[in-house]
């Protein structure tokens, strides 16, 4: 029981290690922060169906009424189709919580991991998660 | 005598000179099709064909060892020639583990030229077969390209080299395509990770569909201008119900710049 936490915590750490490669064909686990999501709570201002990949503009308001503009990128249309995304999934306007993997640098733009518009809907920009490695033979 | 002697041994070093440059630039031969061939039954590779994202994923490199390209230069699964490592490890990628988009030296994403093959599994596309028994044509959402596999044909004695070089095809075992393919340009990478390979590449192929809904791709990399012996790598790929082709990869020069300068280039370190 003791060893429980523990366990989970490895295995989540060892799917974020895993996962991140899959995210972003252009991501870079030098460049960007995988550990953990940045999450905004912003308003979309345009979405670009495009390659190489998809680009996701919103603004990010702070309690000083400051706007900050941010850029998130997700895999090519062709990928988010497969994901279940289509080019009118985010439309400007729309009231969203961004989770972010954002450039290390501080920088605003980042590789998305997921969008949740207001109605509660999750658009998962991720990729299914790797199998365990096979055991050697 | 001595004269004699120097005089051999200059011709025999001039002979060996020879013989190797002349090795260098031969054309590989390739394979060709086994006895019966003709007549063995197609192998079904029906279906749309994405990355498998459970077994490797779109990937970075080749090297079964290292799909993400995190040891570039020294996978112990890759017999590189010293200039071929050389060549790696004098590349910029656009992708993987320390991507510089805006200054790669990918000659696909820098010239929008074709990836050629094995290049072309790395890519996040899905592929679709279409067999016939006159040719096997391999489609590609990337390009879009297609190949053109010439089942149970021969090569070329000296094919001219090209970005796909020149297929031929045939099936084994009743669930196999083999695809062997020679004549390639020394233009393209190998993969993301900028493992080159010399106009003496010689691919092997072996799609085979394990169960409805997977697809394995063993490759064997023959090409003695780059490599000291011949290396294995493989590609893994899930059936796709959404649709071929509903998106086009284009390379646009256009896209990729507004790609560099909004996303790639702020993100790096240091600014």
């Amino acid at each position: 029981m003791t060893n429980k936490p523990l366990l989970l915590i490895a295995l989540a750490i060892g799917f974020l290690a895993t996962s991140a490669p899959l995210i972003a064909h252009h991501g870079a686990t030098n460049v960007y922060d995988f550990s953990k999501p940045v999450v905004l709570k912003g308003t979309i201002t345009k979405f670009e169906w495009l390659n190489p990949h998809n680009q996701i503009y919103f603004d990010v308001t702070d309690e000083k009424g400051t706007v900050s503009h941010w850029i998130a990128a997700t895999e090519p249309p062709q990928v988010m189709i497969e994901r279940g995304w289509t080019r009118r999934s985010l439309k400007e306007g729309d009231e969203v919580t961004v989770y972010i993997f954002a450039a290390k640098n501080g920088a605003k733009v980042g590789n998305l991991q997921k969008i949740v518009l207001a109605d509660g809907k999750e658009l998962t920009a991720a990729g299914p998660a790797p199998a365990a490695p096979a055991p050697a033979k | 005598m001595r004269n004699r002697l120097m005089l051999l041994g200059s011709l025999s070093l001039g002979v060996l000179t020879f013989s190797l440059a002349v090795s260098a630039q031969a054309p590989a031969r390739g394979g060709s099709p086994p006895p019966g061939a003709a007549t063995a039954k197609p192998a079904d590779l029906s279906g749309d064909w994405a990355p498998d994202g459970r077994r490797g994923g779109i990937g970075q490199s080749l090297s079964v060892s290292d799909i993400r390209g995190a040891k570039r230069g020294q996978e112990d699964d890759i017999p590189y020639l010293p200039w071929a490592r050389e060549k790696t490890m004098s590349e910029r990628t656009s992708t993987g583990p320390d991507p510089q988009f805006g200054n790669t030296t990918d000659p696909q994403v820098l010239y929008c030229e074709p990836p050629g093959v094995p290049h072309i599994y790395l890519w996040p596309i899905k592929h679709r077969f279409v067999q016939t028994p006159e040719a096997v044509y391999i489609l590609h959402e990337l390009g879009p390209f297609y190949r053109v596999v010439w089942m149970n044909a021969k090569h070329p004695e000296d094919p001219d080299p090209q970005w796909w070089g020149h297929s031929i095809g045939w099936y084994e075992n009743g669930d196999t395509l083999v695809v062997d393919t020679i004549g390639f340009t020394d233009k393209t990478w190998l993969d993301q990770m900028g493992h080159p390979h010399s106009e003496q590449l010689h691919l092997t192929e072996r799609y085979k569909r394990v169960d409805a809904n997977t697809l394995e791709l063993r490759m064997v990399i023959d090409d003695p201008g780059a490599y000291s012996k011949p290396w294995n790598a493989e590609r893994n790929f899930t059936l796709s119900k959404t649709g071929f082709l509903r998106y086009q990869q284009i390379c646009s020069v256009r896209e990729n710049r507004r790609f560099e300068e909004n996303l790639a280039k702020p993100a790096l370190p240091g600014k």
